[in-house]
């Protein structure tokens, strides 16, 4: 008997975990496996991430949040992998809050199975190898006799069976090993096929509960008012027309909250059903103090960004060689601008809180789980042991669900009365007080030797910051420039690259794809229009500056990335072969390359898009093809439904995305006004993954940037370069 | 407060409600069948439809006042198991991201299938396009619908 000391509060922690079962074999980090002297078990359960019933059966806690990214699916497909069992054997649970190192829930950056990829292999070989002791042991023969394969282990002298299931409650008893060995990749056969997702049939039978479909004992509903203008403060409201509605129960007001989240003043009509709150909401009469700042505007803002644009970049981001020695002398400046953007989530974010006493409990989809706990308790004096997380699916998160101002506005409400509270946005809003994907500005400027080879690149951006919202003026991360830094993957000798930061009084957050989606669309409309005004071959100009380049660090700090200018050129091949560039085009027709790399996520994609001019700037979108290089690929029809369904998200953004202020409120209040692609607007694409044996990279936000780029070179072949996104307001129109 | 009945999914049941009470939420809130989705409230994204007396309506614009003496099915109705045609259909092209919209989206096709079932590309633009996803799945939307259509054709 493996004997453990286990102070009270784990124990209670551990059990608390089961659910009902007894937790055997749990193990904590730096701990060997509790061992239980029962002979009985519910389940084996050796660490975090996953348990296996007696019938063989095993779930995976998944640590990232699900979206519909498909980390539910990858997540345990890396599991059952090692695990060496069959998939449909398998199903996913969101790993409850809690369970897990500080960190490990949060999700974003396309990093889930990048940094997932060690630890759960290394969780589906532990367990394999605590299975394969407890059957040689059982045959008393050596574990180097037995193998696993389908849910059993093997004695591969007398080839014997024993299922899983019949093994758990024996593997629970034995020491967790230090070190297993993993596979060999070419002995995979689970990863690199194609696999459903695991809650696939709950979706397609309205069975799956996202945050806004779960329902807690006693329950109440809210809607909120907001002051308009951020940072306003409210002065009075008039609530007896809305008390009058049946179900409404009460009406309270909260203060607006400054970094990281900034929580609008609000006044919260709470009521026993949705319903009665969205009408007693119409019915308030509110007077808000709007502060100082309330008279800004996007088309002020554009004014500014571009009377600074020719200026000396603020923040000086990337040095390379001295374009000065060219500056003024044989060269080809650009501007480019897009403007602020909203996520806008099917699902409408929301969020249940139950404050009892010193205690909070929680319930709601979450990107940062511990951000979100680290800051309601410093905000409202909770003890962190006192907040209770319970995660929920999300329908749909972009980087929305990185920000928990919703979540706080919940708690804020949910401390004026004494039963939990459903806070829901409706849709006007989610579109009218988002944390909005920055508007940007861009200005380029290329300078050339004698045989006009491209030898300076000056790259100025100016920008809203993120960072400028979640740690207030001044912030010193505030330079958005991924795909504009050191990672510029061109080999142009002499490169400068800066930020001016501009701030503006409309909240902004992390959108997907965020600043290498930014940048991309400059960079690579640039580098086309070079190439055009050279007349170069637009694919053979990107190709001689990527080729013979060899990897690079993009600095000596252990942050620092690695970028393969080969691997950018190897997603640009492929589409242009793919879609036969060098094939005489059809009359009226243009095609457009990008290409890119999507640095932090280890993942290179680039586009092609065919358009067939039909009157001057209008056009049809005749064929995309795309092509994605993220290393080993875990579940391929997965990264094919994100590569499609980024290719749309990525054409609302260049057609018809924009979000615009005046008097510092957003104009734009729906889907009526704030238009996201639709259905007959989905142009055919064909998608091509790499074959690569590389650690495998992320995959939701890569198919997002050279989306806009490849459209507007394709454009701009036909004569019309586009300079600022959305198009629409170039006069572009499309069937 | 005004009691009504209503035939949801071939079963009767009694609600009280305020009249102008939206259908959406009546199913929603006080019949606990959530797989019919709030997404707008006033029919800009299709992600609330229903099946009333045959066609693809958006809950979020009928109140309960208006549903009485109608047959409506939601996505739980649809079929027990996830038989139905559309549903397979969309389980075979593997639909689905976040899959908040899909019920709205299958729903949609069902009600349009239900009347034609062989819908012109035409009339497949104009019946879907109202129905927004914010993931982009309509390349499998499309492919789902067509599967589906052969389907209840064989």
């Amino acid at each position: 008997m493996n004997k453990v000391n286990i102070d009270r509060r784990h124990f209670i922690k551990i059990t608390s975990l089961a659910s009902g079962g007894l937790v055997i074999g749990f193990m904590l980090p730096g701990m060997q496996a509790l061992a239980i002297p029962a002979f009985d078990c519910e389940f084996f359960q050796p660490g975090a991430y996953l348990r296996i019933d007696k019938k063989g059966k095993v779930t995976v806690f998944v640590a990232k949040q699900e979206s519909g990214q498909g980390v539910d699916t990858a997540l345990p497909m890396i599991v059952a992998e090692e695990l060496d069992v069959d998939f449909k054997d398998v199903k996913a649970e969101i790993a409850p809050y809690g369970t897990l190192k500080q960190g490990e829930h949060d999700t974003g950056g396309s990093q889930s199975v990048l940094n997932m990829y060690s630890q759960l292999r290394n969780a589906g070989a532990i367990a394999k190898a605590m299975l394969i002791a407890a059957a040689a042991a059982t045959w008393n023969i050596k574990e180097s006799s037995c193998a696993a394969d389908h849910g059993e282990v093997v004695n591969t002298i007398s080839m014997k069976r024993i299922k899983y299931g019949d093994l758990v409650c024996q593997a629970a008893l034995l020491p967790v090993p230090k070190k297993v060995t993993l596979k060999n990749p070419k002995d995979f056969n689970l990863i690199g096929k194609s696999e459903q997702r695991t809650n696939l049939k709950d979706i397609l039978t309205g069975k799956t509960k996202y945050g806004l479909d779960i329902k807690v004992d006693g329950m109440l509903y809210a809607v909120a008012e907001r002051c308009p203008v951020l940072d306003g403060t409210l002065v009075s409201v008039d609530d007896s027309a809305a008390k009058k509605i049946p179900g409404v129960i009460k009406v309270i007001s909260y203060k607006a909250t400054g970094a990281p989240m900034h929580v609008r003043a609000g006044v919260a009509v709470i009521a026993s059903n949705i319903w009665a709150a969205i009408k007693a909401r119409k019915l308030l009469n509110i007077t808000w103090d709007e502060g100082k700042k309330n008279k800004e505007s996007t088309e002020e803002l554009f004014k500014t960004f571009a009377a600074k644009a020719g200026a000396k970049p603020q923040i000086d981001v990337f040095n390379k060689g001295d374009v000065s020695t060219y500056t003024g002398k044989n060269e080809i400046t650009a501007t480019y601008a897009a403007p602020f953007l909203a996520h806008a989530t099917m699902e409408p974010v929301n969020f249940i809180a139950s404050v009892k006493g010193d205690t909070c409990e929680l319930w709601g989809g979450l990107q940062l789980p511990d951000w979100t706990v680290n800051t309601i308790s410093k905000e409202f004096g909770f003890k962190k042991e006192n907040i209770k997380v319970n995660l929920a699916l999300m329908g749909g998160a972009f980087g929305r669900r990185l920000h928990f101002d919703f979540a706080m506005e919940a708690v804020k409400i949910a401390q004026q009365t004494d039963k939990p509270v459903q806070l829901v946005w409706e849709r006007t809003d989610d579109i009218r007080f988002q944390p909005y994907r920055p508007a940007n500005y861009h200005f380029l400027n290329a300078g050339f030797d004698a045989n006009e080879n491209l030898v300076a690149w000056q790259h100025h951006v100016l920008g809203t910051p993120v960072a400028y919202m979640t740690d207030g003026p001044g912030a010193k991360e505030a330079p958005e420039m991924d795909g504009a830094d050191q990672g510029f993957c061109y080999d142009v000798p002499n490169v400068h690259t800066g930020y001016t930061p501009v701030d503006f009084n409309i909240n902004r957050g992390w959108l997907r794809a965020v600043d290498i989606c930014v940048n991309t669309f400059p960079v690579e409309s640039f580098i086309d229009e070079i190439a055009q005004k050279l007349k170069k071959d637009p694919l053979q100009f990107r190709l001689s500056m990527l080729e013979n380049r060899p990897d690079f660090k993009t600095g000596d700090g252990p942050g620092a990335l690695v970028q393969s200018p080969a691997r950018v050129a190897g997603v640009l091949k492929m589409v242009a072969d793919k879609i036969g560039w060098n094939d005489k085009r059809k009359p009226n027709h243009y095609i457009g390359l990008a290409t890119h790399s999507f640095i932090f996520a280890k993942s290179y994609a680039a586009h092609a898009i065919e358009i067939e001019l039909l009157a001057p700037k209008k056009f049809r979108i005749t064929r995309v093809v795309a092509a994605i290089d993220c290393g080993l690929v875990i579940n391929p029809d997965g990264l094919l439904n994100q590569m499609e369904g980024g290719l749309a998200f990525a054409l609302t953004q260049a057609l018809k995305g924009e979000i615009t202020v005046s008097n510092s409120r957003v104009i734009q209040d729906g889907f009526f006004s704030y238009e996201l692609l639709r259905y007959d607007e989905m142009p055919p694409v064909d998608v091509y993954m790499i074959d690569s044996k590389e650690e495998p990279g992320g995959v939701g936000e890569v198919g997002l940037p050279t989306v806009a780029p490849a459209l507007c070179n394709a454009l701009a072949a036909a004569g019309y370069r586009p300079r600022t996104l959305p198009i629409r307001n170039e006069g572009f129109s499309w069937v | 407060m005004p009691g009504f009945s209503l035939n949801i999914n071939n079963k009767q049941y009694s609600v009280e409600a305020e009249a102008d009470m939206p259908l959406l939420w009546v199913l929603r809130d006080l019949l606990d069948l959530t797989g019919t989705k709030y997404g707008c409230g006033v029919a800009s994204c299709g992600a609330c439809t229903v099946i009333m007396d045959g066609d693809a309506v958006y809950s979020c614009q009928r109140p309960v006042g208006a549903c009485v003496n109608k047959k409506i099915i939601t996505i739980e109705g649809l079929s027990e198991d996830g038989s139905h045609p559309v549903q397979i259909a969309w389980q075979k092209a593997a639909v689905p991201q976040c899959g908040y919209c899909q019920p709205g989206q299958i729903m949609t096709v069902a009600a349009m299938l239900g009347k034609n079932k062989k819908p012109s590309a035409e009339t497949i633009s104009s019946a879907m396009s109202n129905n927004l996803c914010r993931c982009g799945t309509y390349h499998r939307i499309k492919e789902a619908i067509n599967i589906a259509i052969e389907e209840i054709n064989k």
